[in-house]
């Protein structure tokens, strides 16, 4: 539970403070719970209303719910940096280290669904569980999210000249030297 | 008797092959096709790659001990007593 705090604050304090208040409500509240239910996936769900009450929800961004259309964009964008010459981008320690802040700035439905499962070990069903939505919805929302990461983590380390821009990376040799 | 699966049938399923999310039939057809396949055994290993960078970014809690503490004492505080069978 203090792990997934910390994956949702960033920031060890409020972490602690997102678990305290989220063991104080389950127990105000725990008339509400159903018996039978799972309890683990309840003081999640709890955990994370608690961290959204009051900020700022971002717009649904949930297009397309095709995890299949994911994991076929995903195909395309190994093929993307095998022609480049990058296969070993995410065994790069730049790259590793930009991706908490890729994972930061992802859309809100997509977050939820990477903390959740690549991050706090649940499986689909935990998740489904936590955050209300069928078991499809969060494989499409996870597969979506990861591929917006890989987008971000490539686009990244192209900014900070980790990789060649794609038209130099498809000249021979990186273009002529001067 | 195990399917056999084509490239296209493997990347629309790889991620809930790593993910641990398919059947044991389904697992083995997969892993077979993985094994021969120069095309999509790559891929599998660019996504295997990414998930442990993903996984290394995990951050642990410093001091689990303390917050426990100070949680139960919260919860204490509120008039919470567990049971001590």
């Amino acid at each position: 539970m203090s792990r997934y705090a910390l994956s949702l604050t960033r920031n060890e304090a409020e972490a602690q403070d997102l678990t305290q208040d989220t063991f104080l409500l389950a127990f105000e509240h725990w008339a509400q719970f159903r018996a039978g239910t799972e309890c683990r996936a309840w003081l999640f769900t709890i955990c994370r209303n608690r961290f959204h009450r009051g900020r700022v929800r971002q717009e649904r961004q949930v297009a397309t719910d095709d995890a299949d259309l994911e994991s076929l964009a995903a195909a395309a964008i190994h093929a993307s940096a095998r022609g480049a010459g990058i296969e070993d981008l995410f065994e790069r320690d730049e790259v590793i280290g930009a991706v908490e802040d890729a994972v930061a700035g992802l859309p809100e439905p997509f977050r939820d669904a990477v903390l959740l499962v690549d991050l706090n070990d649940h499986s689909y069903e935990e998740a489904s569980a936590v955050l209300g939505v069928p078991v499809g919805t969060v494989r499409s929302r996870l597969f979506r999210g990861r591929r917006l990461l890989q987008e971000h983590l490539i686009a990244h380390a192209r900014d900070a000249g980790l990789i060649p821009p794609p038209h130099d990376a498809m000249a021979p040799n990186g273009g002529t030297k001067p | 008797m195990m399917p056999m699966l084509d490239c296209d049938a493997v990347m629309r399923q790889l991620w809930d092959y790593l993910d641990g999310g398919l059947t044991p039939e389904r697992t083995a057809a997969v892993r077979a096709h993985l094994e021969m396949c120069d095309r999509c055994y790559p891929q599998a290993e660019f996504e295997k790659t990414f998930l442990r960078a993903l996984a290394a970014s995990r951050r642990e809690p410093t001091d689990p001990a303390g917050l426990a503490l100070r949680v139960r004492r919260a919860l204490a505080a509120r008039g919470f007593a567990p049971d001590r069978g």
